[in-house]
């Protein structure tokens, strides 16, 4: 089953993805056409497969032992999960934001120049445009540019979020995949990234799992519904939380349960 | 405009115009294959040194059982490879080491226990931040100090105590062994404790029961299965050691007759070893017959480690499950009853056995009793009583480290003197200084640890950040772990066997470097694999999610962040290794030398051997005897504070 989508221009599709963690399975049957210099949202109750989905196009599934999966994963009309790919460079391509903040225990300057750096850029003055830069599409250059060498750890919760972000831009990926950046976030620090979201869409393709509602319908031009592993319905974010084809996705969104 | 442009230095061709971008990469996969391969290689070098280890003893070993069946090997009664007609019975031997465990056992399950639980529960943090540095002096004394110890000081005490001859006594040993293997026990046990939830806890003291209530019949039951794996731990420790043992028991190979007799002499097999092997004939029929006698060993410990890796590996599978308690204690839940009838039945065989009939009808009446007696005890008086038995036990642990270390330090300084730490032996060590065995223990401290470091650390890395649980994995764990549970003293034997025989090193100071690094090699993985897995995985899905490679992520956000750990465990590591006197016994060191070693296939002095000649074989060298056993211990001793500093100085730093 095939979703129909107004067809500009998909940068992900996946075609009959099925995942498995073990015996169980995880994904069922997912064809979904993620386009490009949107921001598509995902979202669906606990233990949907939304996160498991979002992890499949740049494989962090691969880290998991145990997990199979079956079908079609394509970026930019590339199988991602032929063998002869290199899932690093993959990785590189589709960046990932994760729930919680993880800067590493480095200078704010060093989480952000760690990605280029391990691409090869050696050049200060290279490195320095970048770090700059990707803070400052971050929303963060002016917070945190007096004390760039200062250990990451000390900023709080939402600014190491943006610092993550920054540090996932510093890469120069064209997907940029966040799974529920904002959960552990006050609601001002969400607030801001959800703003930062809406500037990225200009330059970027941006995949979001998350559980708010709410934040779907702000932030999303698409949005995806997922229950049981299953994608039950994906369109325009209005019409998803207007008039949902599904009766599953308006009990859903109008929260007669999840 | 192209948002990318300012990556160009990165992103060599623009998206649009390269459609092969995913295949475009591998650039580097071949480095980070050579890199996986070199860790893997370093990885299964433990389980290659186990193999041959077995292969070497066997090699020796074997060739016995042409002469000597194994019936007469394993049941024969007499001991006696020098007789007129050689006999090489090995029951007096083995029967020795179990007795002595048991007695061991005895007096240190209930102190370890009653200070596990001290320590958890009833200290204050303050006293906590006290006793437990204290307990682990205690595992930082090397073994040829209790020797020494226990040869000036206990069997002498206990010679007055009971009018015998001699001290050197099976109890000598076992209560030698106790306090060596309290650390351990403690330790484990502890941690064992510390992990029961707090829910279990609260629950507990929210039905109104009070704290003993509590400890007895939620903690403890919830920790059974670490603490028991705490005690099999404790056991090996005490079956696999040799030094201290050798020094104490008298060593005459007889059967004590009437068997509970504690007070005479016994001689174990790791005894054994340590006396013969040194001056046996190299191929003669006793020869092979120690290696039998180190099969022997080895097979024991063997059957005590896995036990307890085991138990060890069910605790970690029902945590991972999140069942709280432990697997054993759930298991054994339901048959509380029989199981509690059934240990006290083998008791009392034991206790028949051992100490003669009296003794079971005495045990079988008095048990009950106290059981009896125990559940009508107020709860108030109860908890009263059973604490006042904890601090009693805490109480001993601590007198024993300030005994011990109190008569070391006021005998031992005397004999300090610039002269005693810069000059050569003299006299066979009676006057003038220990300069060459200070200078030996460093030269033998820092080969090992260069040999064994990059080892460990290159298979913790592996272990930790390359492969998912498997079968090749369990294979190398099991052999680290075997590695780890490995007597001191068959290290010694197959050094001998494989580094000074066959590969023809000589009694050299190269020798005992191999020798010890094998011996401390386990340790390294392991602290190493522990500082590894304490880096969150969220770090490394960071890394690997910007595009890194395995090893770019290990190299610049896993190791750093680990290395105070993978310090502390090289320097742990080293004390140990300036402590050990029984893998250096036959392989590296020599008693009296007025130089230097020129090259690395000469032999060398050693602290802990020079301690141990001077006391066992050098009449009227008291005070250099103490003397070089307060450098040792101040050696081995300082070198664990260094790392215990390191290690809170970090704790206290990072925060993740």
């Amino acid at each position: 089953m095939v979703i129909p989508v107004e067809q500009t221009e998909p940068i992900i599709t996946t075609r009959g993805l099925d995942l498995f963690y073990g015996e169980t399975p995880a994904l069922n049957q997912i064809d979904i056409d993620i386009l490009r210099h949107r921001v598509t949202a995902l979202i669906g109750p606990s233990g949907c497969g939304k996160s498991t989905l979002l992890r499949c196009f740049n494989r962090m599934n691969d880290l998991i032992p145990s997990c199979r999966v079956t079908g079609s994963v394509s970026y930019r009309g590339e199988n991602i999960y032929a063998p002869d790919v290199d899932v690093v460079h993959l990785r590189k391509l589709i960046g990932m934001v994760f729930q919680r903040p993880n800067p590493f225990p480095k200078s704010i300057y060093d989480n952000v120049a760690y990605g280029p750096k391990v691409h090869g850029v050696r050049d200060k003055g290279a490195l320095d445009t970048i770090v700059e830069e990707s803070l400052k599409k971050a929303a963060l250059w002016d917070e945190v540019k007096d004390r760039l060498h200062t250990p990451a750890m000390g900023l709080s919760g939402g600014q190491q979020q943006r610092l993550c972000i920054a540090r996932t831009l510093a890469v120069g990926p064209e997907v940029i995949l966040m799974d529920e950046p904002c959960s552990a976030l006050d609601p001002i620090a969400t607030a801001k990234i959800e703003t930062l979201i809406e500037e990225l869409r200009e330059q970027y393709t941006v995949i979001i799992v998350t559980h708010s509602m709410q934040q779907a319908a702000r932030v999303s031009d698409y949005t995806g519904f997922m229950y049981l592993g299953e994608l039950i319905e994906f369109g325009k974010t209005e019409k998803i939380f207007e008039t949902p084809d599904k009766e599953l996705t308006s009990n859903y969104i109008t929260g007669r349960f999840g | 405009m192209n948002p990318l442009h300012t990556y160009a230095a990165i992103r060599n061709a623009s998206p649009e115009g390269d459609l092969a971008l995913l295949t475009a990469g591998h650039r580097g996969g071949a480095y980070e294959r050579v890199i996986r391969s070199i860790w893997f290689l370093t990885a299964i070098f433990g389980v290659l040194c186990v193999f041959f280890i077995l292969a070497f003893l066997l090699k020796d070993g074997l060739p016995l059982f042409s002469s000597v069946s194994p019936a007469e090997f394993l049941f024969g009664e007499t001991w006696n490879p020098g007789g007129a007609t050689p006999s090489y019975g090995t029951m007096p031997l083995w029967t020795g080491t179990i007795l002595v465990t048991i007695g061991a056992m005895a007096i240190a399950t209930p102190l370890g226990i009653a200070s596990a639980v001290f320590i958890s529960e009833l200290a204050s943090p303050r006293v906590r931040s006290v006793v437990k540095p204290v307990v682990e002096l205690l595992a930082g004394i090397p073994s040829v100090v209790y020797g020494f110890f226990g040869l000036v000081f206990l069997t002498n005490a206990l010679r007055l105590q009971f009018d015998i001859p001699s001290g050197e006594t099976w109890l000598a040993g076992s209560i030698l062994l106790a306090v060596m293997a309290l650390p351990t026990i403690i330790t484990v046990a502890e941690d064992a404790i510390s992990a029961v939830p707090r829910e279990y806890r609260e629950g507990s003291m929210g039905l109104g029961a009070n704290h003993w209530q509590t400890i007895s019949r939620v903690i403890v039951p919830s920790a059974l299965s670490g603490i028991t794996a705490a005690l099999i731990l404790g056991m090996g420790r005490a079956v696999g050691e040799t030094m201290a043992v050798l020094m104490v028991t008298g060593n005459a190979a007889v059967i004590p007759d009437p068997l509970y007799d504690v007070l005479s002499p016994v001689r174990t097999l790791t005894g054994t070893l340590g006396i013969e092997m040194g001056e046996v004939a190299i191929g003669s029929t006793h020869y092979h017959a120690l290696f039998g006698v180190a099969l022997l060993l080895l097979l024991i410990t063997l059957a005590v480690n896995l036990a307890a890796m085991g138990i060890m590996g069910h605790i970690r599978r029902s945590q991972a499950g999140g069942n709280g308690p432990g697997r054993l204690s759930s298991l054994m839940q339901p048959h509380g009853r029989k199981i509690r009838t059934a240990g006290l039945l083998s008791l009392l065989l034991l206790a028949g056995a051992v100490f003669g009939p009296l003794a079971a009808v005495l045990l079988a009446v008095i048990v009950p009793a106290g059981w009896y007696a125990a559940a009508r005890i107020p709860a108030a008086h109860a908890q009263r009583a059973a604490f006042s038995l904890m601090y009693a036990a805490i109480g001993l642990v601590v007198l024993a480290v300030a005994v011990i270390l109190g008569d070391i330090l006021i005998h031992g300084l005397p004999a300090i003197s610039w002269e005693f730490l810069t000059g050569s032996p003299r006299n066979l060590g009676r006057e003038g200084g220990i300069f060459p065995a200070i200078v030996g223990t460093l030269y033998l401290v820092a080969g090992a640890i260069a040999v064994a470091l990059p080892v460990g650390m290159g298979a913790a890395i592996y272990l930790t950040e390359y492969t998912r649980e498997g079968l090749a994995t369990k294979i190398i764990r099991s052999g680290v772990d075997l590695l780890n549970g490995t007597p001191s003293i068959v290290f010694g034997l197959f050094g001998f066997s494989f580094l000074v025989l066959y590969l023809g090193f000589g009694v050299s100071l190269l020798a005992g470097q191999v020798t010890l690094s094998l011996m401390i090699l386990p340790t390294i993985i392991r602290t190493t694999e522990e500082a590894l897995r304490s880096v969150p995985d969220s770090l490394r899905e960071g890394s690997l999610a910007l595009g890194a490679t395995r090893w770019q992520t290990i190299a610049r956000v896993i190791l750093p962040p680990a290395v105070p750990g993978i310090i502390t465990g090289a320097i742990l590591s080293i004390g140990r290794a300036a402590g050990e006197t029984a893998p250096i016994l036959f392989t590296a060191a020599i008693f009296s030398s007025r130089f230097l070693p020129d090259s690395v296939l000469e032999p060398v002095m050693a602290l802990p051997y020079h301690l141990f000649i001077l006391s066992t074989n050098v009449p009227g060298a008291q005070t250099n005897q103490y003397g070089t056993a307060l450098v040792l211990v101040t050696l081995v001793v300082g070198i664990y504070l260094v790392a215990i500093a390191i290690r809170t100085h970090y704790q206290n730093k990072i925060t993740w």
